[in-house]
């Protein structure tokens, strides 16, 4: 089971490849069935699957879910399995616990504010490096009669984004311990107040009616020029270079001050594969937990699905905007994903909404989540 | 004739095929969830503990529950009204014609072959786009509104999309109570000299008693228990600004911190308030209804 609706196409026939590679080398007649629940729904089906003693026999996870998922009993340790010499050592250490790696890491990317390239070149912008900056570049959109910022938060992990950006650079280039002393309820969303620096500004300067655009409309309008700065990750660029083939997309990372030190990207393993304990057919899952880093195989699918690459087998060519990021990532000016409880990453998406149509202050907000915090770890 | 018992008996056997798939698929899961509404298992753990009451104290501290529940009575009383009395205005309105009733029925019925979700995204694209564009095209500036976003306009939304689902299943059943109403009756009404408004509030009314029994049974059981529109149109937001018990159960159960047990006592909750409501219903209306 697997939270790939989008890329369906590419992993049956993936799936296919694998069938056939087990007929020609191993002559197994192995049939793989894949099931695509759609992302909004998916948490919430495996739950019920793997609570009712139905676990399917790969699944896909977020890598913050991990070690939630490994205290149940529902991850194979695969750290002997051939495919971890294939991984890059940064990619590895984001999916590694207590020494031992427990998924197949699959989406691993770069990401920060999604910009139009054309619009920018066309004003002479550069990419923002301080707060500052970034606020000469909306004032001079807005002079030339552009909208500086694409707004889309009727789905609540979107306007997410904002917070998983800002806390991230934030906290990575201030206050590295601010998660670990939040988790031992030492801490406070005070320390963080900066955030709402860039959130302010966003906001203020954004397009009309976001409570009423999901994430796909937000995206084409992007890239129909509606905007020119958008906060959204790079996977969001299928919809966008569907819509617009000619769209010029550019990668950022979002300044929350005038410290340059914050101004990261943001690089995670999001999605990832394991493979459950209590598998009927155990060994097939682990070849295909394998087979997605297939030396021959797996360069194709990760071209066609545009995941990044996360391993030394991957040697494709990139696309600009993904080079782009890994450029800051190279500079050594990215940050790893706060692994924060999903109940906070879920309020905090909340009270943007309510923060945005101002239903909530900024120090409702912080004391807010110092609750939802302190709630969510007790 | 059989005797009493094997009566019994036969009229059972009848019934088995329901009453298993009620007791197996219904009952035994609604018991469980008693059950684990003293725990505090979390859904995916295999081990969890008993922790009595506790879940129920902590629910009347938790003010999102309460917020919700306040929302969902604001939703129950609208619908209620609106859907029934625009059923059974639908339902005389259709009855009353003599051509194209099939026509008619059929169409106002569509709405419920759909499952709400779908008819839901349908909604906001109407909302989000095509209202925009008719008030921006026609200069309607009422229509130029938030319909999804802002919670004021969001609630008319979701009363609008809800209507249009229940509307044509309410309006079957109005319809069929209303053909069972005796001609004679009526006749006789109108050689005395009724017009028609004496006729419907004297004779027609009160013989379709049974009809405003069933039909606002059903619909205060399913708005108690609004979910997929909801879920559809605004996702519960801005913030919780639109959500419904259901959707704070769900959310609940399956995101955040993931508390099952927790949220198998919130919907315990839930079942007391909608099970002592319907029945104070059912006991007065069914006083009202009238036997020919």
């Amino acid at each position: 089971m697997m939270s790939f609706p989008q890329f369906m196409d590419q992993w049956e026939t993936y799936a296919d490849q694998f069938e056939k590679k087990m007929m020609d080398e191993e002559n197994l007649k192995v049939k793989v069935n894949l099931e695509m629940p759609s992302s909004d729904q998916y948490e919430s089906i495996l739950q019920a699957r793997l609570s009712g003693n139905d676990a399917p026999d790969l699944f896909t996870l977020h890598s913050n879910n991990i070690s939630t998922y490994n205290k149940a009993g529902h991850l194979t340790d695969l750290s002997n399995e051939p495919f971890t010499e294939k991984l890059f050592e940064n990619v590895k250490k984001t999916i590694t616990h207590d020494g031992k790696i427990l998924v197949v890491p699959i989406e691993s990317q770069a990401w920060g504010v999604l910009y139009n390239k054309k619009i920018f070149n066309e004003l002479n912008l550069k990419a923002p490096e301080t707060l500052d900056e970034l606020e000469k570049i909306t004032e001079t959109l807005k002079q030339n009669g552009y909208t500086p910022f694409l707004l889309a938060y009727q789905e609540q992990w979107v306007p997410q984004l904002m917070t998983a950006l800002t806390l991230g650079g934030k906290v990575s280039g201030e206050v590295p311990d601010w998660v670990e002393r939040m988790y031992a309820g030492d801490g406070s969303y005070e320390e963080m107040r900066d955030i709402f620096g860039p959130i302010d500004l966003i906001m203020k300067n954004g397009t009309e009616r976001a409570m009423e655009l999901g994430s796909e409309l937000g995206a084409a309008d992007f890239a129909n020029g509606k905007a020119a700065m958008f906060v959204q990750g790079t996977w969001a660029s299928g919809t966008i270079m569907q819509t617009n083939p000619d769209m010029e997309l550019g990668v950022f990372p979002l300044p929350i001050n005038n410290n340059k030190a914050d101004t990261l990207v943001n690089l995670s393993t999001s999605t990832t594969l394991a493979v459950h304990p209590d598998s009927k057919v155990k060994d097939v899952a682990l070849k295909f937990a394998n087979y997605v880093l297939d030396d021959n195989d797996s360069s194709t699918l990760f071209e066609s699905t545009r995941f990044n690459p996360i391993a030394t087998i991957h040697n494709y060519e990139t696309d600009p905007w993904v080079t782009d990021a890994y450029q800051y990532v190279e500079e050594g000016r990215s940050y790893q994903d706060l692994v924060l409880p999903q109940a906070v990453t879920e309020e905090q998406g909340k009270l943007l909404q309510e923060y945005y149509v101002g239903s909530v202050t900024k120090d409702e907000f912080i004391k807010r989540m110092d609750e939802v915090f302190a709630g969510a770890v007790k | 004739m059989f005797s009493k018992q094997k009566e019994n008996r036969i009229l059972l056997v009848y019934v088995l095929p329901a009453l298993i798939a009620y007791l197996l698929f219904k009952l035994y899961p609604a018991i469980l969830g008693f059950y684990y509404s003293l725990t505090d298992w979390n859904g995916i753990d295999q081990s969890y503990e008993m922790i009595g009451l506790a879940n129920f104290k902590e629910i009347f501290a938790d003010v999102y529950f309460w917020k919700s529940i306040q929302f969902t009575l604001k939703y129950v009383v609208v619908i209620l009204v609106v859907s029934n009395v625009l059923a059974l205005l639908l339902a005389v309105l259709i009855e009353s014609r003599m051509k194209a009733r099939g026509l008619f029925r059929t169409l106002f019925y569509m709405p419920n072959m759909i499952s709400m979700i779908i008819g839901g995204y349908m909604w906001v694209f109407i909302f989000t786009r095509v209202i925009y564009y008719l008030a921006d095209k026609s200069g309607l500036a009422f229509l130029d509104q938030s319909w999804i976003g802002d919670p004021r306009y969001s609630f008319i939304a979701i009363i609008i999309v809800s209507s249009w689902g229940t509307v044509g299943y309410l309006m079957l059943i109005y319809m069929a109570a209303l053909q069972g109403v005796p001609l004679q009756l009526k006749e006789a009404a109108v050689l005395d000299g009724a017009n028609s408004w004496n006729v419907f509030r004297n004779v027609t009314f009160p013989m379709i008693q049974h009809a405003f029994t069933i039909c606002i049974f059903w619909s205060l059981s399913s708005a108690f228990q609004v979910f997929d529109v909801i879920y559809a149109l605004t996702g519960g937001g801005p913030g919780r600004a639109t959500q419904s018990v259901a959707m704070n159960i769900y959310e609940e159960a399956f995101k955040g911190n993931i508390r099952y047990g927790y949220a198998t006592a919130k919907s315990t909750i839930l079942f007391v308030i909608v099970f002592l409501l319907t029945l104070a219903q059912l006991k007065i209306m069914k006083r009202k209804e009238q036997e020919l």
